[in-house]
């Protein structure tokens, strides 16, 4: 194991009161109060650490399957598959939460919900990305052909990450900051929501950091009792 | 001294993500029942809506690893009485 169950429980406890704080900072503070947004700026703590968590997981994901491919080690491939189940989870929540708050902001006394923003649209592209993913693993049988496969598809899948998430939406006409004739993020916004914002970050990739290792250990625990009792 | 000279947005050929808001006649419809609810308190419900769905979100993912642990202990637990039983 990577790490000792002691240093792992340290680290959830951290995390769990780390993010309580920054749900209490991002409801109790006070923040600058803009047209059309209004309190849902404070959204900023939520939806976009989502996507944060889920981009850090996928590199993880992809670091791991590059290590499985120089090394073989069935723990490698363990840890690319549990990495990017982690991740998608974050992305199905930024995607969902992104569609209220557009809902809310955007589309007021509109009436709808989804509108193809070129950034939602490919974050979308991205999470189906990954779901050929999975579904690529459960289509090969044999451990080691899967295991390769996976981890070169995978590589693929994360090299798109920043295309499709920063290049493309940055080169259309997205709603999103930092996109084609908006002031990205860093410009526009007040210094005490970029501290909680920062905050949350961390907070996140923290919690994705005890999921993602709460599952690899559940899953190399399952091998080992499989392995045990096949007699 | 102007860097970069402002255009005048062209919206003949907009594409429908921009039409909306290059329009002036923003909002179009009467804010329906759900609009006024989640607009109240300066749209607060807004974030409660998105906190919520993380948290049922983070709350479902903790629930299938529950799950995967139990059916790993039945399958433990089914092996070891096969083992010890007589034959």
């Amino acid at each position: 194991m990577p790490v000792s169950g002691k240093t792992y429980r340290r680290i959830r406890n951290i995390v769990l009161a780390w993010l309580t704080l920054v749900a209490l900072a991002g409801f109790l503070l006070d923040i600058p109060r803009i047209n059309i947004l209004e309190h849902t700026a404070r959204n900023l703590y939520f939806h976009v650490p989502m996507w944060f968590t889920m981009m850090a997981a996928f590199f993880v994901s992809a670091w791991r399957s590059g290590q499985y491919l120089g090394s073989r080690d069935p723990l490698r491939d363990t840890q690319a598959l549990e990495a990017a189940r982690v991740g998608a989870a974050f992305g199905v929540l930024g995607l969902a939460t992104g569609i209220v708050w557009a809902r809310f902001t955007w589309y007021v006394g509109q009436g709808i919900w989804w509108n193809f923003d070129p950034k939602q649209t490919m974050a979308a592209v991205q999470l189906l990305i990954y779901g050929a993913y999975f579904t690529l693993r459960s289509s090969v049988e044999e451990p080691e052909k899967r295991g390769r496969i996976a981890a070169v598809y995978n590589l693929f899948a994360a090299a798109c990450v920043p295309f499709l998430l920063y290049a493309l939406p940055r080169q259309m006409d997205s709603l999103h900051p930092g996109a084609e004739g908006n002031p990205a993020f860093s410009d526009i916004t007040h210094p005490t929501m970029r501290v909680v914002f920062y905050a949350a970050v961390i907070g996140f990739i923290g919690l994705f950091w005890v999921f993602y290792t709460q599952r690899v250990r559940l899953a190399t625990l399952k091998e080992r009792v499989e392995d045990a009792f096949r007699t | 001294m102007t860097i970069h000279p402002i255009q005048e947005a062209d919206t003949t050929n907009a594409a429908p993500y921009d039409t909306i808001w290059t329009s002036q006649e923003v909002p179009v419809q009467p804010p329906d029942a759900l609009e006024r609810t989640m607009l109240a308190q300066d749209k607060l419900y807004v974030v409660l809506a998105v906190v919520l769905i993380i948290w049922i979100g983070l709350a479902a993912f903790v629930l299938r690893t529950d799950r995967k642990i139990d059916r790993l202990e039945r399958k433990l637990d089914a092996s070891i009485s096969q083992e010890t039983s007589p034959e």
